[in-house]
């Protein structure tokens, strides 16, 4: 393991070599101690004289034990474990640090990435999504950053999945800081990911390049709210070269937050028209027709002025005000009627006096 | 010989009465005041000296010795000019000493013998007044307020002649002061505020309970508007209130060239730079601040988050007690501190959140700027509401039929009237202040709202302090609604106006 681990840490050579030379030589422990000249035949001299200089360069044994004990795991391309789909990509990393249980090698993952400054309609579709996903036994993988990502964490873990969070730093630094609670929750119930040693700070260059992790673990690629050039049209890009499957949720066409999505589309990217439909079509006809069913049951008799009152919401938050002017109702009777809609799980306070859609 | 005369120091907006005792004797010539003296009162000296001088009296070249007693208090302020001078001119025999007995004085001297203007008339008028006296001789231009006292004459006097044409002659001609122009500030009426209703809704609330609020909301959507209209809601002040609130403006020197009492409301809004002593009240011996300026109206506190944190937290006592005490190395000074606490800011940095078209605050710094409040400030405002920008259509409506202030202030009254009714004989006066322990008997819900609130506290993740929150605002509005009994409805619109929610200062997942 030692020697894996000194592998993933060597500067100055490519994901591609470092896998090229555990393959070629059979091991890390056989690229550490094999001549200058066998490491130049497969990855060049120059990259070879690199390599052999980083033999001596720090006290190996010394580092191996304080990473081992800082209660980090790793896997490396040597391991079974090492995500399937993952191995196949350009430049897939040759080590991942680990905090948590990987999934099972079988386990069918899909990436759900957005914005971080979402609008809770992307929030809410994000969780659905990703929850609807969980119900059906598919893992989410996410950047566990603010808003889409964290959103889909959620969703995940709330209908029940294991769920692969990918970091820009190391697995031990909790960014953003205000995710340190499902950082937790995270690591309890899926894993925590990155290719840069614990203890590396988030760097915004780091960011695009865990993208292509995100995306490569993953089977098919959602993109829920995304700007145009944003991070997420990044990920859904490395996803098509990768040659996953893209989805994206569309959205206003006014709405800044929603432009790269609906680009995406035109692009060719196959819209999520509804969240039934969507896992009906991943999981087949008889999955559809499921959730055609659940839906059915799951609906409650809304009395007329309920029915009235929740048709003027969406999920663009929207003051008590402007439902008044509206409905024309009384203001009065309208706080009541959007009480009881909230009682109901119909509608939720989105900030002080403005609610949107709960479903 | 010996003379002398009564005047009064003033301790806080209270008033304690002196006596000034001058003594002129043979010996070496000197003019020496002695009795726990400020600076202003030493330098009294110059210009009683140059006064008397200036109209006609020449002091003798004699030993002459002023004391103030009680020894004990500090002496502080101008309006010692006018008792020295009087006594020294009855130490001197130019007055006749008889009268001195009942009578006060009080004003500032100039070098030319005229008598000036000072402050807190009204509290040692009435502090005479309460000690047997019958007259008090006072500068001119706090005439009015003098003669707010009931059963007190009022000499007022331009100069040192003139107080002395009185004393000795019993001569006063009260002048005809030219009735003067009622100032009428522009006054704000909730029928110039278009749309808005929950807002106007809540205003009603708030002070039908004597309520604290807080407003959020965008720059430019009538918070600011909505707080200077809430005076003209509020039930107008019995003559005791004006009386109190009198001597706090007389106090700081507030209280203007106005004729009667104090009686309007009073709405402070101090900007957010205030320092603590400002808005509580301070100084070596210490003057009212904003907050009992705002005593028995609003006070206003403009971007509630931009004020310092530690001039924030000050306020909590004041909130509970409704007074304020200061301590001091002169003394311990009460200030009456009773107002309705309306504050107002924005959901974020920029002030638009959550339009996202608008507001480019992450929702870390949009946490951070509601985290500049103090969480213990934040738990005693029963209402907070949310106002947002008018549309264009409501807002060029022009004067709609909108409701006016004293249409509103009818029911407030009626409703104020409910509550003296249901707490007759205990210390509660408004719903606002009912203690917890005495929620159950003021504010019994049947079982049908109890299971309601249930169901609230799981979902809202109520604690028990926003709970009993709701249960007094629900009390407020069954009033408003005349009901005895707190219905579901009550409890429903009630926990719209519950304060701002917990997500912003604990961690959630």
């Amino acid at each position: 393991m030692k020697y894996r681990y000194w592998l993933m840490n060597v500067k100055g050579i490519s994901e591609t070599d470092k896998r090229a030379l555990s393959e070629r030589l059979g091991g890390a422990r056989e690229v550490f101690f094999a001549a200058e000249q066998r490491i130049g035949q497969i990855i060049g001299a120059k990259k070879a004289g690199e390599v052999v200089r980083q033999r001596g360069a720090w006290e190996l044994d010394g580092a191996y034990r304080r990473f081992a004990e800082a209660g980090v795991t790793m896997v490396t391309q040597e391991d079974r474990s090492y995500p399937l789909l993952l191995r196949r990509i350009h430049q897939a990393p040759y080590g991942l640090y680990v905090s948590g249980t990987l999934p099972p090698e079988d386990a069918d993952l899909t990436a759900i990435v957005g914005a971080r400054r979402c609008s809770p309609y992307g929030r809410q579709m994000a969780e659905e999504l990703a929850g609807a996903l969980a119900g059906r036994g598919f893992s989410v993988v996410s950047g566990m950053a603010r808003g889409i990502d964290g959103a889909a964490h959620r969703g995940c873990l709330a209908g029940g999945a294991l769920t692969v969070a990918v970091l820009g730093c190391g697995v031990d630094v909790c960014y953003p800081k205000e995710h340190e609670k499902l950082c937790r929750v995270i690591r309890n119930n899926g894993c925590i990911l990155s290719e840069f040693p614990p203890g590396t700070p988030p760097l915004a260059y780091h960011f695009p390049q865990r993208n292509r992790i995100i995306s490569g673990m993953a089977s098919r690629v959602i993109v829920v709210e995304a700007q145009e050039k944003s991070g997420s049209l990044i990920t859904a890009e490395l996803a098509l070269e990768q040659g996953r499957d893209v989805y994206a949720v569309p959205g206003r066409v006014t709405d800044p937050l929603s432009a790269g999505c609906n680009r995406l589309i035109w692009q060719g990217a196959e819209p999520i028209l509804s969240v039934e439909e969507f896992i009906g079509g991943l999981c087949g006809d008889r999955g559809k027709n499921a959730a055609k069913e659940a839906a059915k049951q799951e609906k409650i008799f809304l009395e007329k002025e309920e029915t009235l009152v929740y048709s003027c919401f969406d999920l663009y938050p929207k003051s008590v005000d402007s439902v008044c002017e509206e409905t024309g109702m009384d203001l009065l009777r309208l706080l009541s009627v959007i009480m009881d809609l909230c009682d109901k799980g119909f509608l939720r306070e989105y900030v002080k006096n403005q609610y949107v859609r709960c479903r | 010989m010996y003379s002398l005369v009564h005047t009064a120091a003033l301790c806080g907006i209270d008033s304690r009465m002196v006596s000034v005792e001058a003594d002129i004797s043979d010996g070496m010539p000197l003019f020496e005041m002695v009795g726990f003296l400020a600076a202003e009162v030493k330098e009294a000296k110059e210009r009683v000296r140059t006064a008397l001088k200036n109209s006609g009296y020449h002091l003798p070249i004699k030993r002459i010795t002023l004391n103030f007693s009680p020894a004990n208090i500090r002496k502080s302020g101008a309006a010692f000019d006018l008792p020295v001078a009087v006594a020294l001119l009855a130490a001197m025999g130019v007055v006749k000493k008889d009268d001195l007995a009942h009578i006060l004085l009080a004003g500032e001297v100039t070098l030319d013998g005229k008598v000036a203007a000072v402050d807190g008339i009204l509290p040692m008028v009435m502090a005479a007044r309460e000690n047997g006296m019958d007259t008090c001789i006072v500068p001119e231009d706090n005439h009015e307020e003098a003669a707010l006292v009931p059963g007190m004459r009022v000499v007022a006097v331009g100069d040192l002649s003139e107080a002395e044409a009185f004393l000795n002659r019993g001569e006063y001609r009260e002048k005809s002061r030219a009735p003067k122009e009622k100032k009428q500030g522009k006054t704000y009426d909730f029928s110039m505020l278009n749309g808005q209703k929950l807002l106007r809704r809540s205003c009603e609330v708030a002070i039908s309970g004597m309520h604290n609020m807080l407003l959020v909301g965008p720059p430019g959507a009538g918070k600011t508007m909505a707080a200077k209209c809430i005076p003209s809601i509020l039930p107008p002040m019995t003559e005791e209130e004006q009386l109190e609130l009198s001597k706090i403006y007389s106090a700081c020197g507030m209280f203007g060239e106005r004729e009667g009492l104090m009686e309007s409301r009073p709405f402070r809004s101090p900007h957010h730079t205030v320092s603590e002593q400002g808005l509580t009240g301070g100084g070596a011996v210490p003057r009212p601040g904003e907050i009992s300026l705002a005593h028995g109206g609003i006070l206003f506190l403009d971007e509630l988050t931009e004020f310092r944190k530690s001039t924030l937290e000050i306020l909590r006592q004041p909130l509970e007690e409704k007074k304020i005490r200061i301590s001091r190395a002169s003394g311990v000074y009460c200030f009456p501190a009773d107002f309705v606490l309306v504050a107002a800011m924005n959901p974020c940095d920029c002030g638009y959140y959550p339009d996202l078209e608008k507001c480019r605050c992450t929702m870390a710094s949009v946490r951070r700027h509601v985290q500049k409040l103090s969480r213990p400030l934040v738990d005693r405002i029963d209402i907070c509401t949310r106002v947002d920008a008018l549309p264009y259509r409501e807002l060029s409506g022009g004067r709609q039929e909108n409701e006016t202030s004293a249409q509103i202030r009818e029911r407030v009254v009626r409703v104020h009237a409910i509550q003296r009714e249901r707490f007759a004989g205990t210390q509660i006066r408004f719903n606002s202040a009912i203690p917890a322990d005495v929620l159950p008997i003021f504010c019994a819900l049947g079982s049908r709202e109890s299971a309601y609130m249930e169901s609230l506290y799981e979902r809202m993740e109520l604690t028990a302090r926003s709970y009993h929150k709701i249960l007094r605002v629900a009390r407020t509005i069954a009033d408003m609604d005349g009901q005895e009994r707190i219905a579901v409805r009550h409890l429903q619109e009630a926990s719209c106006y519950r304060s701002l929610g917990r997500e912003y200062w604990e961690e959630c997942l």
